[in-house]
Formats: C-alpha cells, sequence, structure tokens
C-alpha cells in the first residue's frame, strides 16, 4: 500500500549549511511517527521541507504517492497535511476563538466545524474557558493547546507536531501528550517531531532518530523506549 | 474664521490623510514595507475622475486635446475612479514589490522599487496629460448648494461631502477588517505570514487584496481632494504622500485607528494655523509628529512589540 507520507532521499540545504541528507522516511495511514534527535539535527527542517516552507535540494517528498514539488505551503494544508509549528505561533492579537475559526480557512462546511470547534474544547477545556481572551494572553500551556487545536480545525489526514512539549511543566506534557494519544487511537496520522524522548516514545507506534540530517537509529517506539544506552548516547536523556 | 468651519476643515483634509495613510498601513501590515508608489496613486485616482466626469485634456502631452464619449456624475465617477486606482497599485505590486519576494530578496529593497515605480507613474502622467493643473467644478455634485449653514455657521459642501465618504469608507474598512472571513484572513498574515500559509491561507492573495484596497482608498482620496480643491499637477501627489507618511508615523505603524486619528489630528492642528501663517502648515504638522515620536515612538495607537511567546 502506497504510504501516507514518503521522504525519499531528502536532502535540505540552508546556503553552505546541509540540514538533511538524503533522509528516507515513510508514515503509513494512523501511524504515529516520533522524530528524535539533538538540536540542529534537523527534525524541524523535515517538518518543514513536507510543508514546503523550504526547498528541497534533491530528493522528493510524496504525499500519498504524488511529489509535492512546486506546490505552494497553503496549497498543502488543502492536500490533508495540518503542521502545528515550532514556538506554537498561535495569533498573539486574535481571540481563541478566532484563531481556531481561521484553522478552518479552508473549509465551508458551518456545521462540520462547529462540530469540530465543541470537540477541541472537549478535547482541551481550558480553550473552552478562555475562548473570548487574546490568544498572547494564554499561558505557554494553553497556547500549545491552542496551536494544536487549530492544526485539528482543519480536519488534517497527517499532523504535524514540532516539539509540543517544547517550555511546559511536566504535568503539562502529560496533558499534552495523552490529547495527542487520543488523537492518535481515533485514527490521526501523525508525524511527532520531539526532545522530549520519553514522552514521544509512550505514545508513538515508532520511533526515527535523526543525527546531522541522517538517520542514524530506528525501531518499534517500545524497544527504543526499553533500550537505555541508546537514551544515554542519542538522546541526551537521562530521566 | 468660525470655530466650526476650521472645524469642519480640519477634520475632511484629516479624514484624507487618514484614507491615504490607511493605504500605506495595509499594504505595511503585509509586507513590513512602505509603498512609495502610493502618491503617485493617489494622484492617478484624481486624474482619473477628472475624465470620467468628462474633462477634456490641456493643450500639453501626448493626449493632448483627448475627453471620453462620456462624462459621467461625480458619483459615477468617484468609485470608477477608485478601481482604476486600484488596478494601477496591483500592477505596482506585481512589477515591484512580487518580483523581489519571489526571489526571497530582502523586503527593504521594495523602498527603491516602489519608489522608482512611482516616479515612473507621476512622469507617464506629465507625458500624456502634461504638467498644467485641473480642476473638477463643483458643478458636477449636481443641484446641491456651494454651502450650507450648520449650527450658525457656513460649511462649504464639498467639504462636508469629503468628511462623509472619508468617514464611511474608514468605517467600512475597519468592519471588513474585523469581521469577514478575508479581513481575518489579511490580519493573520499582517501578524504572522508563515503561520497563515500554515492554516491554507493564501498570503500572495492576501497581499494582492492589500494593494488593491489601498489602491481604491487612495483613488478616491484623490478624486475628493480634485474636487474639493484641485489637481495642481502630475506632482500634487507628493506632498499628501509626505504627509501621509508622517500620519502613519504618528498614529502607529499598521495601527488602522491609528492612521485614522493620526490623520484627524494633523488635519486639525493645520486647520487651525492661521491665514496669514498658512506657508508654515507643514512645519506644525512636522513638528508634531516629532515632538510625538519623542515622547511616544511607537505612536500613539502602536502596539509595543507582540509578545514572543
Amino acid at each position: 500500500m502506497t504510504p501516507l507520507l514518503e521522504l525519499r532521499r531528502l536532502t535540505v540545504r540552508y546556503g553552505a549549511l546541509t540540514a538533511l541528507r538524503g533522509l528516507d522516511l515513510q508514515v503509513q495511514q494512523g501511524e504515529l511517527v516520533t522524530l528524535l534527535g539533538a538540536n540542529g539535527a534537523g527534525k524541524s527542517t523535515t517538518l518543514r521541507a513536507i510543508s514546503r516552507l523550504v526547498d528541497a535540494a534533491a530528493g522528493q517528498v510524496l504525499w500519498r504517492g504524488a511529489d509535492l514539488a512546486g506546490v505552494r505551503t497553503h496549497r498543502t494544508v488543502r492536500l490533508g497535511i495540518g503542521h502545528c509549528p515550532e514556538g506554537r505561533r498561535v495569533l498573539a492579537r486574535q481571540t481563541v476563538a478566532t484563531n481556531l475559526e481561521l484553522g478552518a480557512w479552508l473549509r465551508r462546511d458551518r456545521a462540520g466545524i462547529a462540530a469540530d470547534l465543541q470537540r477541541c474544547y472537549g478535547l482541551f477545556p481550558r480553550l473552552a474557558e478562555r475562548r473570548r481572551q487574546l490568544a498572547g494572553n494564554l499561558s505557554g500551556g494553553e497556547q500549545q493547546m491552542l496551536a494544536i487545536a487549530r492544526a485539528l480545525m482543519g480536519r488534517p489526514s497527517l499532523l504535524l507536531l514540532d516539539e509540543p512539549s517544547l517550555g511546559l511543566a511536566p504535568k503539562l506534557v502529560a496533558e499534552v501528550m495523552t490529547a495527542l494519544a487520543a488523537l492518535h487511537r481515533e485514527g490521526l496520522s501523525m508525524l511527532l517531531v520531539e526532545q522530549n524522548a520519553t514522552a514521544a516514545l509512550e505514545i508513538a507506534d515508532r520511533g526515527v532518530v535523526l543525527e546531522a540530517g541522517s538517520i542514524s537509529l530506528e525501531g518499534r517506539a517500545e524497544s527504543l523506549l526499553a533500550d537505555a544506552g541508546l537514551r544515554a548516547s542519542y538522546l541526551g536523556d537521562t530521566s | 474664521m468660525d470655530l466650526l468651519q476650521i472645524l469642519v476643515n480640519g477634520l475632511s483634509v484629516g479624514t484624507v490623510y487618514g484614507l491615504f495613510a490607511l493605504g500605506y498601513t495595509l499594504v505595511f501590515s503585509v509586507l513590513g514595507v512602505i509603498n512609495f508608489a502610493h502618491g503617485a496613486v493617489f494622484t492617478l485616482g484624481a486624474y482619473f475622475t477628472y475624465l470620467l466626469i468628462g474633462g477634456a485634456v490641456g493643450a500639453n502631452g501626448l493626449l493632448a486635446g483627448f475627453q471620453l464619449p462620456v462624462a459621467l456624475p461625480f458619483w459615477g465617477a468617484l468609485p470608477l475612479a477608485g478601481l482604476g486606482a486600484a488596478l494601477v497599485a496591483l500592477l505596482v505590486e506585481r512589477v515591484a514589490f512580487r518580483p523581489l519576494r519571489r526571489r526571497r530578496a530582502d523586503p527593504l529593497l521594495a523602498l527603491i522599487t516602489s519608489l522608482g515605480a512611482g516616479v515612473i507613474l507621476v512622469n507617464l502622467i506629465q507625458l500624456l496629460v502634461g504638467a498644467e493643473s485641473y480642476a473638477i467644478p463643483t458643478s458636477v455634485l449636481g443641484g446641491l448648494p456651494a454651502s450650507f449653514p450648520l449650527l450658525g455657521a457656513r460649511v462649504r459642501t464639498v467639504q462636508a461631502l469629503l468628511l462623509g465618504i472619508a468617514l464611511l469608507l474608514l468605517a467600512l474598512l475597519s468592519l471588513w477588517l474585523e469581521g469577514s472571513r478575508n479581513g481575518k484572513g489579511l490580519q493573520a498574515v499582517a501578524e504572522d505570514p508563515e503561520t497563515a500559509q500554515l492554516l491554507g491561507i493564501d498570503s500572495t492573495a492576501m497581499v494582492r487584496l492589500a494593494f488593491g484596497l489601498s489602491g481604491f482608498l487612495a483613488g478616491v482620496a484623490g478624486g475628493l481632494v480634485g474636487l474639493s480643491v484641485s489637481i495642481a499637477g502630475p506632482y500634487f501627489g507628493i506632498g499628501y504622500g509626505l504627509k501621509g507618511l508622517a500620519v502613519l508615523v504618528l498614529g502607529g505603524l499598521g495601527s488602522v485607528p491609528g492612521a485614522v486619528l493620526g490623520g484627524l489630528i494633523v488635519g486639525l492642528a493645520e486647520a487651525f494655523v492661521p491665514a496669514d501663517w498658512s506657508g508654515y502648515k507643514d512645519a506644525v504638522s512636522y513638528g508634531f509628529l516629532f515632538l510625538v515620536l519623542l515622547l511616544r515612538p511607537q505612536g500613539l495607537l502602536g502596539r509595543p512589540l507582540p509578545t514572543k511567546v
């Protein structure tokens, strides 16, 4: 079966710097794959290449078997790729409700949008409480929930998440991961970039470790999680 | 002069400045640069209005003696001139802005390319219709009296109209920005273009929308000034353009209510300069700008930088 997403020998350069070197990666329908690695390993660049925010220097990004080369970023959303960017990037000057409304920008099905809005508020009850507040006034954790909910409002087939746990207190990390696990159980495919390897592997099907722009290790999430040596050497995780 | 007349004068000039500054603001908010061709678009709007009401080109220029076969009433000519100006603004975006954006060039380069586009447009006007001044006769307003009494003073009809139309446009624009789907999309692009794209918003389309709207506002403002004062030649938009910039900075870059407020303040400040001192109007408005910037560098209603989280 054609994978939902397939990266073939993907290479991305920023000027003289090579961020990704010939990366091969697949995400199957319904799968949650986590992309791990140190800062600068190329994790965010991978997501940015999938969303066409950066161009591939070589190699391909295939979406349901079709090459995304030349597709503009806003078109990838229509194709079903939701991207929850690094640093949350909520629209600080807009209310929580407007942020969510803008997440459904391409949709015209009012009833479906209203239903999804309720679903998001159900998934993150704090957002419902703060729906009239400006997103810039939310706490970091609430902003992260808003960013995830906003991406869900576009009804993506694949959700790209860039470090959703960054800067959150452990309790909030658990809350966000629980929500992601619930979405995964409902069948949503995800590519989750994380520095918090343990938290990510606990909810993922598969893990891929990047090092200097290429894969240094990959495997089932359970086996990666069990590998204590891996944590020390590849993930810098001392927990 | 009567206080009420001074107020109406000041407010009507001020709303024109406001319309002008709003055009700058719309483009600035999505691209982060000033469109220096904006004054030329304003000027073109005035000439378009003049031609659409059936005005004839003078003896100079390539189009000497040219006259459109139709003579529209002012109410028809003004919105059409606005549309014409919007098309010119879209053309400016196409040739002076988009090629730079596509090459991911430094946005500041667009200051130079737009200035160039503005100079070319102004020179084209001179080439086509000459450098003489044109007047839009107030008779185009039909049976309206030249002035009317209000609270014991006499107010020039043209000025009241100018004030009314400009305020209406400002109100419509604010409602549209806050209430409509595209208005919200435009604001999203203004706040964070990359995130807007990740939500599926076509930022290029929004940039075009901003240019079109800003061109329309400038064109209408040009037609209104042509009616209330005159079209003092191809360069007459430059003074307004600089004043619009001052208003923009005074109100706060990127702030829609700031542009309106800044316009009204500068217009009023100038109107209160006594007639004997009218040569110092510009000194008053720029002096005022200088003072505000000393005390409040972000402008009156400018936001402090958005919270980065």
